[in-house]
């Protein structure tokens, strides 16, 4: 290239980073009056009368006019500041301390079957410990011919596999026994997320250690400050348990268990231990205090269900919900989210009158076992009030069932498992209330 | 499978799972009763997934097969194997008796839990509840629930103090059990808890649990007239109640009050976090909290003295109080909320 033209690129560059520097700090009614000036400004339409700085067309906004910022100004992207309203939420009744407590996914404004990292639901016992992965260790003991401690590294050299799947809590739903009490989906439903997941099947560890003849249960335990623990049947355990260290292609977040944690495919969250830091190999459970205390289900003769780890099928509408109600009549796709701890949704029909009658609605997407799966409903909206429903079937055939059908068996102080199916009230203005029907 | 691809490099069969996409399935969609067509979105094609990577059965002869990571010598073992079984498995020698338990348990534990075990606010109950479970609003406690002693030994031990948790001896753990043994009248107040009788305790709900039956409950996928329509009635609204924060998505509420704000254990919990360390003992001069004497000057310079003391700092006569407790991170409001708590207890 010739002096002249380094010179006049050189000249074009300092041009560029100039107005990068510029025009941003220019506030928007300046930015608009040079557009319309440039533009011509004689073709304001109707929208556009005197001083209407709207940015819709015929207008043309600043953001066309000008330079954004530029790469790594934000190392790790986040959403738009748009996007600030979805978020994680709590109900703080809910617990003493918010030290342990619970925040719900907020699944209105999700779409496809991955929650972001940034989303995914918390629970925890005693907060998020902050674990340096140099320092962290993950014994495997007990009933084995070789208890090993791994290092991260030790752990990531392993052959890893990715998988889509759920995690639930089994408390999810679980305010709404009594009645209906959650004005929101996100509270109603949001102790759910699907993420990829990255690891190690436990199966792999456990013959790597060499299990004992007659080991029949491996306690997982967390680096917590809860130090929280659960006994996993072998059987499961060497089903399709795995020991991962990533969800959505990165590394776990510290609120889902980084660096390590076991996850329990279909079952309740609470198995898939956060922070793991040992695995002991036994020939019983335990019965540590988050398998006796907590997480066993209560039934009205007053003795109790233990070891209730499947989270059964379960869906819900997502479009409309209060959160997201509709506007106006007229043509609507309702979507909702199925999802069942024993496999693939087979299939999910939507109600419009409170159950009377039902049509099968569309699976959209990717059908995974044990993963959230999307379907969608297409319907014209005359603005007459409805009672809206989905009643998922998973491919044992097991089909979502009623409320009244739970209760009649389990009664109402259960907490847990409640896997009902779920009554949106549409009114006339296409608002959304959460109600229970008989 | 992982027998049937020995052959194969082990790293690529395990490692594989295949999304296969493709496989066509016939329409899901059946009559959508007049319903418009949705998007055309191709095919339905419900993904397959194949893992390769699981097998029924393990393989003796492949223990150490990678040879990643070191042996788990029995020292560190001992360090970090905590768990009790009921039958007693994994309890360390040691003993205490519900006389030894009474003060500790008060100091350490009725805070929260109440010096009954009744629990203060909603922090848990311990004690009590015996025949509630039958009745609406069950009691779960230690005494009307737990199957088993050795949980109750093994849990406070773990996670016990909440905010102190694997702080106390095991002595001191045998004591404090054998004292919540007793707020539950399990066992008689010159009991004294042991390694070798703690198995033998037993819990009166000891019985009370089965294994999970589910399914329990059978649907059918009915799909036309499946009830009179007459019949069907709203049982419950949620608006009804009005206990859900829904001021995002509905306007409907005062702005600002944030959930952490709401939380009325707040003040408590910074306490415990950042304060308690000096202001529980007196340490560095520190008033000591409940201590009416040591309070009384310093709650006449009013509230916004206080906070303003607590979140900035300041060198005192009787030592220097750090800003925030020496825990930045913490906001204004949470330290206000601590000095709140802090003088409450003070000034009752
Ligand atoms: C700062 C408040 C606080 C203090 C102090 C405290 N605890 Fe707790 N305790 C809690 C909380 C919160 C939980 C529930 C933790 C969870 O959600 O997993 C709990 C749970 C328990 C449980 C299980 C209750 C159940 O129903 O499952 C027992 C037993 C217990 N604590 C005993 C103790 C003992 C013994 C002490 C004293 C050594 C103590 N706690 C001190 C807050 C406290
Ligand atoms: C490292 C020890 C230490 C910690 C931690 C600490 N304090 Fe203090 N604090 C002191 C001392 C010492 C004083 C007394 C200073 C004086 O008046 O001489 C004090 C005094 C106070 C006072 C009285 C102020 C006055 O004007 O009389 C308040 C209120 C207070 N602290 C609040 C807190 C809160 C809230 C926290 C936790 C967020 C906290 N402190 C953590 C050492 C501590």
């Amino acid at each position: 290239m010739s002096k002249a033209g380094h010179d006049r690129v050189a000249d074009l560059l300092g041009k560029v980073a100039d107005a990068a520097s510029r025009v941003p700090r220019e506030d928007r009614r300046n930015f608009l009056k040079r557009g319309l000036a440039l533009a011509g400004a004689a073709v304001a339409g109707p929208a556009m009368a005197a001083g209407d700085e709207s940015f819709l067309p015929p207008n043309i906004p600043p953001w066309t006019r000008s330079l954004g910022r530029g790469v790594v100004t934000v190392p790790y992207g986040m959403p738009s500041a748009h996007e600030a309203d979805v978020i994680r939420r709590t109900v703080p009744w809910l617990t003493a301390s918010n030290i342990s407590s619970i925040s719900f996914t907020p699944l209105p404004e999700l779409f496809g079957i991955i929650t972001p990292n940034g989303l995914v639901f918390e629970r925890y016992h005693a907060g998020v410990p902050e674990i340096d992965p140099a320092e962290h260790r993950l014994m495997i003991h007990g009933m084995v011919d070789r208890p090993i401690v791994l290092t991260m590294e030790d752990l990531m050299r392993f052959p890893s596999v990715s998988v889509i799947r759920f995690i639930e809590c089994p408390a999810n739903g679980g305010m709404e026994w009594r009645g209906a009490q959650m004005e929101a989906l996100q509270f109603t439903h949001g102790m759910l997320s699907c993420c990829e997941w990255t690891g190690v099947p436990l199966s792999v560890l456990l013959e790597e250690v060499g299990v004992k003849r007659g080991a029949s249960w491996v306690l997982a335990e967390g680096a917590d400050g809860a130090a929280m623990t659960r006994s996993i049947p072998m059987e499961k355990a060497l089903d399709d348990s795995l020991v991962v260290y990533a969800q959505n292609g990165e590394a776990l977040r510290p609120e889902q268990g980084y660096p390590v944690r076991l996850l329990n495919p279909g079952w309740e969250g609470n198995t898939s231990v956060k922070w793991l830091r040992r695995l002991e190999v036994g020939d019983q459970p335990w019965y540590q205090r988050e398998e006796t205390s907590k997480y066993t289900d209560l039934m009205p003769d007053g003795r109790a269900r233990k070891f209730t780890f499947v989270q059964e099928t379960n869906s819900v509408i997502t479009f409309p919900c209060p959160e997201r109600p509709f506007t106006t009549p007229g043509r609507y796709e309702i979507q909702g989210l199925a999802w069942s701890g024993r496999g693939r949704i087979r299939r999910v029909d939507v109600s419009l009158d409170g159950g009377v009658n039902w049509q099968e609605a569309r699976l959209k997407g990717l059908v995974l076992p044990k993963a959230l799966t999307r379907f969608s409903f297409m319907w014209d909206w005359d603005g007459s009030p409805a009672l809206l429903q989905s009643r998922s079937m998973d491919e044992t055939g097991y089909v979502q069932p009623t409320l009244t059908q739970l209760r009649a068996v389990r009664g109402v102080e259960s907490i847990y498992h409640k896997n009902a199916i779920h009554t949106w009230r549409l009114d006339q203005t296409g608002g959304v209330t959460n109600v229970q029907i008989d | 499978m992982y027998r049937s691809t020995r052959g194969l490099p082990v790293a690529v069969a395990a490692a594989a799972v295949l999304f296969i996409a493709g496989r066509f399935v016939p329409a899901l969609a059946g009559d959508t009763g007049g319903a418009p067509e949705g998007p055309t979105i191709g095919p339905e094609v419900p993904a397959v997934e194949i893992s390769l990577a699981y097998r029924p059965e393990l393989d003796p002869g492949r223990a150490g097969y990678y040879g990643f990571g070191t042996t788990a010598t029995p020292e560190m073992i001992a360090g970090w194997d905590i768990d009790v079984r009921p039958d007693g498995t994994g309890l360390p020698e040691g003993s205490g008796s519900v006389e030894e338990g009474e003060p500790l348990y008060e100091e350490q534990c009725a805070a929260c839990h109440g010096f009954f075990g009744e629990g203060e606010g909603r922090w848990p109950k311990l004690a009590g509840g015996y025949g509630t479970l039958t009745e609406a609003r069950p009691e779960k406690t230690i005494g009307s629930y737990w199957p088993y002693a050795s949980t109750v030994w093994d849990y406070v031990h773990r996670a016990m103090p909440f905010f102190e948790p694997q702080s106390l001896t095991d002595d001191e753990v045998y004591a404090i059990v054998a004292y919540l043994l007793y707020l539950n009248d399990i066992v008689g107040d010159d009991f004294v808890l042991t390694r070798d009788n703690l198995a033998g305790i037993e819990m009166p709900h000891r019985d009370g649990f089965f294994v999970d039956p589910r399914p329990d409950v059978q649907n059918v996928a009915c799909m036309k007239d499946c009830k009179d329509p007459d019949s069907i009635k709203i049982t419950w609204d949620s608006t009804d109640l009005g206990v859900t924060p829904t001021e995002f998505f509905k306007g409907d509420e005062e702005e600002g009050e944030t959930a952490t704000a709401a939380d009325p254990n707040l003040g408590l919990n910074v306490y415990q976090q950042a304060c308690a360390t000096c202001h529980k003992g007196g340490l560095a001069g520190a008033p000591i909290v409940g201590d009416r004497d040591q309070w009384r000057t310093r709650l006449a310079q009013g509230m916004d003295v206080l906070v303003e003391h607590a979140v900035n700092g300041y060198q005192g006569s009787a030592g220097y109080m750090p800003p925030k407790g020496g825990q930045i991170q913490l906001t204004d409001e949470e330290v206000a909320a601590a000095v709140r708590y802090m003088t409450a207890s003070a000034s009752e």
